[in-house]
């Protein structure tokens, strides 16, 4: 039924095959088409299938009250248990056949407070006299906690003489089980209750309250503050790491051949021990910490376990190129297209992608070089046009193989202070920073 | 209703600036006025009924070298915006006190007779107070309402813990921007702790002062609507004349230009969202206003340097005009370190509740971008561990009144009904009791 309708608002064709089902399932639903309450178009919302389980007994819909019964709505006067004089306050009420209804308010029932105990004098005079506390105040601060049942922030806030909160619980408390200890026949009957089994402790509420409000105290700039060192911090670790990853090359490759060898599915490993042995060679390396990339780099990859050797070739070459600059590596490119080689490999076969890396890697090394003897000559000239001491000449792969070891003997003393990034660490060691010299230079 | 059960109580919620009053079970009441009383003081009224009044300062006048002389009093919005001779313009309400019970009494007066057409003995009553009301001051309410208007029951009932209802919250920290101040009170558990009450003076009439001096400053004058006439000279031209009228008292001129000037600041102001400085305000575009006599207003800057003056007090004492709170003004602080000093005034255990439910209430916080900066401001300066969280009504009827409507929640409650302040509680124990039951 729903399906024809649907079809006439579109302005469909009805195809008689379709005609031909409507007038067959016209007659089944006939059977369900009418359920009683509701009616046939509500009934469709449905989807003229009645719901599994019926939500709302349909019987009872059409229930008309009995006709015998008279109902009407009066304004009458109430009174509530609840309340401790005899206010008559109106409200409507369903009258039932002119009886009215008879019985409690029916919210009296929600009157609940708390259940204190209540202590003669003599009692106060045998167990509750305390040094700091005073019967006028024992006195008030249990009418409080009648009137406010027992929430103590309120109490503390309304009582007269100020105390803090933890005081007037530890007072309360401790009232209440000196009450309970003195009522009670024996000490077993109320070593049961819940006051005598976990007594309340006023230092450690006082040390929670003040660690919880030191932490609450702290702002947000102080956070900031908080955050930012704990970040150099972690950065400076990292540093060691891989400081100290650089240390041990040889050992890495070896690990790494081994691997390899073991792993014959990770074919970008095989660059590693070749390039690795090739590196202590080179006099500049592209900057021990490439080493860590490199590890990291590999360690990535394997996590792939299968892909492409383009992919992996790229990796390397980022992992390679990502300590020099931008300039740099456009120089690379200009190197390699200068020298009518594909900047990739056209057809990438292990050896054709090692032999390829290689090459990067050499191009790289040259033209560091070339830098380091720019620099050198035009230092070299301006010292000659100066009359000042020459720099001691050390050779710059000396120092720079010492270094990574210098690195570790001084950084627990840095480490106390807060730096700001790891080009500033450089600020002593290492004359093979050009920073440094240009200083110098132009100082005198 | 779930649990709830109306009794026709009756909600009266007397604020600096409006009077609200209706039913409880309610959504809005039903009278709103301003609640300010015209006093026409003296025997020689000059009213237009005059036969009447003759008659009344005939009789009066006897007795008036007794009394200090009989006064006309003139309630609501539509008495007051006829313009009297010699009408002074009174407020009963001072720093948030009542100062002048008689006034009060008018107040309620025309609010029962005049508005709502009930009678109070049939309807117990519930009041709003602030929450710093002292006990004397309940003790007079009561008093006046049991002894005067002969109520059945009486509930008082503090505005925080009522706006606090209205939002379905037993604990919040309540910033209510009402019309003489500003008071922010932490509610716990249904009870507002009063050592933690932060209050001050900058309310919307403040601010609606500083509009006010500024704009004379810069040489506006703003004519009150009574003191100019129309005049048509061609077809759909009007011409502005200045009417002459000596014995208009200051207090109303102030108070009509206080309504026009009210207006302009609830249409145009803004909150600015960084801390108002001069020079990056300086090229604000302008937006226009036109005031009822024609005159077209451009408002720049004063847009956000009114209204920034909540969260940065010291700006008033560059609004020339305003000398006079220069004094004052060093001890009062901006909106977003009052709540956290009424915060930190409370205990450690209940700050992050706090924190996390913080609500607007009163006409001057639907200000446009208030909720914001406030937001924005707090969350710079609380703790981290801390959420913090401003609600507010997107209705502005909602956040005027919230106070009221915590009212007509309250007194339809079913359970409510046993906390009554009845009229035998009281002739039995006196009007002192009412510390005890309303707490």
């Amino acid at each position: 039924m729903g399906g024809t309708d649907a079809k006439d608002i579109l302005g469909l064709p009805k195809t008689p095959l379709s005609l031909t089902q409507e007038k067959k399932s016209r007659p089944q639903k006939e059977s369900h088409r009418k359920p009683d309450g509701i009616s046939r178009e509500v009934y469709a919302l449905t989807g003229g299938v009645a719901p599994l389980m019926p939500s709302i007994d349909v019987n009872q819909l059409k229930r008309r009250p009995p006709a015998d019964e008279k109902v009407a709505w009066q304004w009458l006067p109430f009174t509530s248990s609840a309340r401790k004089d005899d206010l008559k306050l109106y409200h409507w009420v369903r009258v039932v056949n002119n009886v009215p209804p008879t019985g409690d308010y029916s919210f009296a029932k929600y009157n609940k407070s708390v259940d204190i105990l209540k202590y003669t004098d003599e009692e106060y005079e045998n167990h509750l006299t305390d040094p700091v506390w005073t019967k006028e105040e024992t006195d008030q601060l249990f009418e409080f906690c009648q009137n406010f049942d027992l929430r103590f922030v309120v109490i503390a806030d309304r009582f007269p003489v100020s105390r803090t909160v933890e005081e007037l619980k530890d007072r309360y408390y401790s009232v209440n089980r000196a009450l309970l200890r003195a009522r009670a026949q024996s000490p077993a009957d109320v070593a049961n209750h819940p006051l005598m089994k976990e007594p309340y402790d006023i230092t450690r509420d006082r040390e929670r309250k003040r660690a919880l409000s030191v932490l609450l105290s702290q702002s947000r700039h102080q956070e900031k503050k908080d955050a930012e060192i704990l970040a150099e911090a972690k950065r400076i670790t990292e540093m060691r790491l891989a400081a100290r990853r650089a240390e041990e090359p040889v050992v890495s490759a070896n690990e790494n051949a081994g691997l390899d060898k073991a792993d014959g599915v990770v074919p970008g490993s095989s660059v590693s021990p070749s390039s690795n042995s090739q590196l202590p060679a080179t006099a500049v390396a592209p900057s021990t910490l490439t080493m860590a990339d490199y590890a990291s780099t590999l360690a990535s990859l394997r996590m792939l376990h299968v892909y492409l050797r383009t992919y992996g070739l790229e990796q390397m070459v980022q992992a390679a190129s990502s300590a020099v600059g931008l300039r740099t590596i456009k120089r690379v490119e200009q190197t390699l297209q200068d020298l009518g080689v594909n900047l990739k490999p056209k057809v990438p076969t292990k050896t054709v992608c090692d032999e390829h890396l290689e090459l990067r890697k050499e191009i790289l090394t040259l033209l560091n070089l070339q830098k380091q003897l720019q620099y050198k000559e035009s230092e070299g000239s301006s010292h000659r046009e100066g009359s000042f001491a020459a720099m001691p000449d050390t050779p710059k792969d000396r120092v720079f193989a010492a270094d990574p070891f210098s690195f570790g003997a001084e950084r627990p003393i840095k480490k106390e202070q807060k730096r700001k990034g790891p080009g500033r660490q450089a600020d002593t060691p290492s004359p093979a920073h050009k920073r440094p010299r240009k200083m110098k230079a132009s100082d005198l | 209703m779930y649990g709830g059960d109306e009794v026709s109580a009756i909600v009266v919620d007397l604020g600096s600036h409006t009077c609200k009053a209706g039913y409880a079970g309610e959504d809005a009441p039903k009278a709103v006025f301003p609640s300010v009383i015209g006093a026409v003081e003296g025997v020689e009224a000059m009213d237009m009924d005059v036969d009447s009044t003759k008659a009344n300062s005939e009789d009066s006048k006897t007795e008036s070298e007794k009394e200090k002389g009989k006064r006309k009093l003139y309630v609501g919005s539509q008495a007051l915006s006829y313009r009297r001779d010699h009408m002074e313009v009174l407020s009963p309400i001072k720093d948030g006190i009542v100062s002048d019970w008689d006034l009060v009494d008018n107040i309620w007066e025309h609010a029962f007779r005049s508005c709502l057409m009930i009678d109070p003995k049939e309807h117990p009553m519930l009041l709003a107070e602030p929450p710093l009301n002292s006990q004397q001051q309940r003790e007079k309410a009561a008093e006046l309402m049991f002894e005067k208007y002969k109520v059945p029951a009486l509930f008082m009932a503090k505005n925080p813990v009522l706006t606090s209802f209205a939002t379905g919250r037993a604990t919040s920290l309540v910033v209510d921007c009402g019309g003489g101040s500003t008071t922010i009170s932490p509610v716990h558990d249904g009870y507002v702790l009063q050592k933690a009450v932060v209050s001050s003076p900058l309310g919307g009439e403040f601010l609606t002062d500083c509009l006010l001096k500024s704009l004379e400053s810069k040489g506006i004058k703003i004519k009150p609507r009574y003191s100019f006439k129309r005049k048509e000279i061609r077809a759909g031209e009007f011409q502005v004349e200045d009417v002459d009228i000596p014995d208009t008292t200051e207090s109303y001129k102030l108070f009509c230009q206080r309504m026009i000037v009210g207006d302009i600041k609830d249409s145009i102001c803004r909150v600015p969202d960084t801390p108002y400085d001069d020079k990056s305000y300086s090229n604000i575009p302008t937006t226009s206003y036109e005031l009822p006599d024609g005159q077209t207003l451009e408002i720049g800057a004063d847009r956000f340097k009114v209204p920034d003056v909540m969260f940065n007090p010291s700006i008033v004492q560059t609004i020339p005009g305003m000398e006079k709170y220069a004094d004052m003004i060093p001890s009062v602080r901006g909106l977003p370190h009052m709540v956290m000093e009424s915060i930190n005034k409370c205990d450690v255990d209940i700050r992050r509740e706090l924190y996390s439910s913080i609500l607007l209430a009163g006409g001057t916080s639907s200000m446009q971008q208030l909720k914001e900066r406030l937001e924005k401001d707090l969350v710079e300066e609380s703790p981290h561990s801390a959420r913090v969280k401003v609600l507010a009504s997107g209705n502005t009827t909602e956040r005027r009144f919230s106070v009221w409507i915590g009212g007509s929640i309250l007194a339809s409650l079913g359970s409510f009904q046993q906390m009554w302040f009845s009229k035998s509680e009281y002739e039995e124990h006196g009007a002192s009791y009412i510390q005890r039951k309303c707490p």
